[in-house]
């Protein structure tokens, strides 16, 4: 019986919503528009020196993102010598590859990079719900059928979260922050062994 | 309107002074520059590269130095904004990632291979082979330019183009990479130092 208890309990606590994993108080369901400001200035060009971590290989880039228009973002990754890797344009809800080196060109991969840059590039969201902790607001989102979790502390966008009912799938970390520009962007995924680490050049 | 039109041909004109060489003056280039990569056995120059989107409001801009050991050993170093340095030696590359030490063996993919050498005879300037480049020779002022069009589809899915300038001496000031989209890569060498001696050190990984 106490077993059964103890995992009863347990299958609750897998239940809990991401919110309440973190221990975050669910104040309010409204229609805030969150605002991710770190790709939002048509005026600057956003270069990074990148670090991708795949399985046990890793390898260097450059990765440069420009707003073109409002909800119009281009992403291309280059190496250090400059040779394109892939270009790719978000526009509105449409997603298009420019180029891709030939032997990148998986579903897999474009599947998973699409859905990655689709939310790092995106500026504005209609948040589901808000809840808070301390000095921490957190809003709940959907982009394309799955949950996203913006962690603002003191105002500022620290962290995205792609989480399920059970799991954190995909983690974007926004650090040295200034002028409204992430100078490190971390994005971590749970499920798969793809790291990338971005620092402003 | 017309007036406008004649203005702008001539801005277009005058941006792109160079002439095509005649074959005299392009056989007298080819001749220079291949008995001068003939004699280099070393070669060590800073650079300035340049790349281009077009859809970028600036060009990315970096720096470093470059060594060159014959026949065919390369080390390519970044230095600023970030350090990165990549040794072409055999048949691998050596990559140095701000500390992060890697490498990466090319021998099982022939279009890499052919890449690699492309690189090391732009930085001769020697690339001169009919069977694999259309070769276009332009002039202007001091400065001498050959447009090399690969004639491998391979290639040419990788580069559009590569355009090289040399100095009156034949030595190779600048490099263009254009890529099929027209975005390119612009590296201009200083400080071009040739037939120093140069350890072997220099290349280790």
């Amino acid at each position: 019986m106490r077993y059964f208890l103890i995992s009863l309990l347990f299958l609750l606590a897998g239940c809990a919503s991401y919110q309440q994993r973190n221990n975050f108080e669910i104040q309010e369901t409204l229609d805030k528009v969150v605002t991710n400001v770190y790709f939002s200035d048509a005026a600057l060009d956003y270069v990074y020196k990148a670090n991708v971590a795949v399985y046990d290989k890793s390898f260097g880039g450059l990765f440069i993102v420009k707003k073109i228009a409002e909800e119009h973002h281009r992403i291309v990754f280059t190496t250090e010598m400059g040779a394109k890797i892939f270009d790719f344009s978000f526009i509105n809800d449409q997603f298009k590859v420019n180029y891709i080196l030939e032997e990148m060109d998986k579903k897999i991969l474009l599947n998973i990079l699409e859905k990655d840059f689709r939310v790092l590039v995106r500026e504005k969201e209609t948040a589901i719900s808000k809840s808070i902790k301390d000095n921490s607001e957190l809003f709940e989102t959907e982009i394309v059928n799955k949950k996203y979790y913006y962690l603002f502390n003191e105002g500022m966008l620290n962290s995205i979260t792609r989480a399920n009912k059970t799991k954190e799938k995909v983690v974007f970390l926004f650090s040295e922050i200034n002028n409204d520009t992430a100078k490190n962007i971390q994005i971590l995924h749970n499920n798969i062994k793809l790291t990338i680490n971005l620092k402003s050049i | 309107m017309r007036k406008i039109i004649y203005l702008l041909l001539f801005i277009v004109s005058s941006i792109h002074a160079q002439t095509k060489m005649t074959n005299a003056e392009a056989l007298l280039l080819k001749e220079k520059v291949k008995s001068q990569a003939a004699k280099t056995n070393t070669i060590t120059s800073d650079f300035v590269q340049y790349k281009h989107l077009d859809f970028l409001s600036n060009d990315i801009v970096t720096s470093g130095n470059l060594a060159f050991k014959s026949p065919d050993l390369v080390k390519w170093q970044y230095v600023k904004p970030f350090e990165y340095s990549v040794i072409f030696k055999n048949e691998n590359l050596y990559i140095n990632d701000e500390g992060k030490k890697s490498d990466v063996n090319l021998s099982s993919s022939k279009l890499f291979k052919q890449l690699n050498k492309l690189l090391v005879n732009s930085v001769k300037g020697d690339m001169f082979d009919k069977n694999e480049f259309d070769i276009v020779y332009f002039k202007q002022a001091t400065i001498s330019e050959v447009h090399f069009t690969p004639i491998n589809k391979k290639i040419s899915k990788y580069i559009k183009a590569f355009h090289i300038q040399f100095n009156t001496k034949g030595d190779v000031v600048e490099i263009k990479m254009i890529e099929p989209s027209d975005d390119y890569t612009r590296i201009v060498f200083s400080n071009r130092i040739i037939n120093n001696p140069l350890s072997d050190a220099v290349f280790s990984h």
